[in-house]
């Protein structure tokens, strides 16, 4: 298990921006520390990781529940739950924008047959699904967030859920008008935004 | 006499408890004019200024009080970071000189950040401070919750995010894009006579606030703008060369830009205008859920 004190360090450590005298300090306690040679194994696995990925990646239809089931363990330590939380995150606004994406029409079309939409629920489910998540995450990082913080975030959610509700009422009017479609994606979209700024917020 | 000398003496030695002592940091080290600085500052002010030497020097006061925050620096000449660790009370004025070809990097909680002179690449976030740009930076990245952002001058691209804090791009940049949930964004375009070249591509989006586009667009330049209850006032001049597609579902459109009126959408409830001004110019698509959308001149 990682020092709880040498989170940013190591994070530090990989990104080579520790003066000399720090960056020995931590060889030296590396030497002595498994839990952090681990956890800086780990950190650079995901550095490895994150620079190997394609600039773009469609999630498969069932990438959020083994998301939101990783993310229901209990962390072991604070890495993880940190990287955790970024992740669910940013696998939200994926789960959303290529979503979205993928069901809005590609040019300025109005209509498409209904049948065309037949993943649109789905769409529509997986946003709840991350919102209601990131919503959890807003519960449990509250006490952590400076009161005027909370304020302004409870405040604009109040705002983007009554903007959500107004376009899924008119969706619910005319289920193919692609441009409802595209205010929900928009509206829902600044939600997942609003929400990443808790996880963002709670991490500094 | 002896009881209200003693009685100053602990006046004294009680104020000087209380007020909190000064810490000074002036220090300077090489930089690369194109190398890299971090910069972390809590509370208080970040201000930091691009200037024509290949070194970064940084001026800064804290309050020095039980518990506060202490500055810190490490780095090389490709890249520095230095700040505020900790918790500061009141908090700590920074100045940083960067070479103007730096990549600045700063993130405070709630102090305002001032950027100026700076050409390389910033990338500025606040929790609730305010942020200015002035100058020709080329990228600008800049979020913030609840503080205000300005952009001003001209970049090459610019990435503008608030929750509920207003927007004012103004300026000749090319590539602008500006969100926010509540905030205000009012866009001041320059075109080729103040040097710039119109806006060849910009988004700008907004949940309930008003947006307000107001300068030139470039020759085949791509401008959206969306909101779902604001107020979307789009003003341009009366000799611009564009496509206009603009719809609105529960709202109005009052287009004063030409002769064109908008009219109710067929299959659909709310309104809709479509209208060219000539070809081969540039496209504006306005789309608002409820709120109204003014076309006019500038």
């Amino acid at each position: 298990m990682m020092c709880p004190d040498m989170e940013a360090t190591l994070n530090e450590y990989v990104d080579s921006t520790l003066a000399v005298l720090q960056r020995e300090a931590v060889d030296e306690h590396l030497a002595q520390c498994t839990g952090c040679r681990d956890a800086l194994a780990e950190l650079r696995r995901l550095v490895a990781g994150a620079r190997q990925l394609p600039p773009s990646i469609t999630p498969p239809r069932d990438f959020w529940p083994v998301i939101g089931r990783r993310i229901g363990q209990r962390a072991t330590w604070n890495l993880q739950r940190v990287w955790w939380r970024g992740a669910l995150a940013a696998a939200a606004v994926l789960v959303i924008a290529l979503g979205l994406y993928r069901l809005l029409p590609p040019s300025t079309a109005h209509y498409r047959p209904a049948g065309e939409w037949a993943g649109w629920a789905a769409v529509q489910a997986d946003f709840d699904r991350a919102s209601d998540d990131l919503s959890h995450i807003f519960a449990a990082e509250r006490g952590r967030l400076r009161p005027e913080t909370v304020a302004v975030l409870e405040r604009n959610l109040a705002v983007i859920d009554v903007a959500i509700g107004e376009s899924r009422a008119a969706l619910a009017r005319e289920p193919a008008n692609a441009e409802l479609r595209r205010f929900f994606a928009a509206a829902a979209r600044q939600k997942v935004e609003l929400l990443r700024w808790v996880t963002r917020t709670g991490e500094s | 006499m002896m009881r209200t000398k003693g009685w100053l003496a602990f006046g004294l030695a009680l104020l000087a408890r209380q007020a909190p002592a000064q810490a000074r940091i002036d220090e300077r080290w090489p930089l690369d004019p194109a190398g890299s600085v971090r910069i972390v500052n809590p509370v208080g002010t970040i201000r930091v200024r691009g200037w024509d030497a290949d070194s970064l020097a940084v001026s800064a006061r804290l309050e020095r009080q039980a518990g506060g925050g202490r500055f810190y620096a490490a780095g090389d000449a490709h890249v520095r970071k230095l700040g505020i660790d900790g918790a500061v009370g009141t908090g700590a004025d920074i100045e940083v000189r960067v070479p103007r070809g730096a990549t600045v990097w700063v993130k405070s909680a709630t102090a305002s950040i001032q950027v100026e002179g700076v050409d390389g690449t910033l990338d500025l976030s606040s929790q609730g401070g305010s942020i200015h740009v002035l100058g020709t930076p080329q990228d600008v990245t800049a979020e913030t919750m609840d503080g205000s952002v300005e952009v001003a001058g001209g970049t090459a691209r610019a990435r503008v995010k608030t929750v509920s804090g207003d927007i004012l791009l103004r300026g000749a940049s090319q590539d602008l894009g500006a969100s926010t949930l509540s905030g205000r964004i009012v866009v001041r375009a320059a075109g080729w006579q103040r040097g710039g070249t119109g806006v060849q591509r910009g988004k700008f989006e907004s949940v309930t606030g008003d947006i307000r586009f107001e300068g030139e667009l470039g020759r085949s330049g791509v401008v959206e703008v969306e909101s779902q209850s604001g107020t979307i006032e789009v003003r341009v001049p009366a000799s611009t060369v564009a496509d206009f597609d603009v719809l609105t579902i529960g709202g109005t459109i009052t287009n004063t830009l030409g002769a064109s009126q908008p009219r109710r959408r067929s299959a659909s409830a709310g309104q809709e205008l479509r209208f060219s001004t000539g070809g081969g110019g540039a496209q504006v698509t306005v789309r608002n859920f409820k709120g109204a959308i003014v076309l006019g001149p500038k």
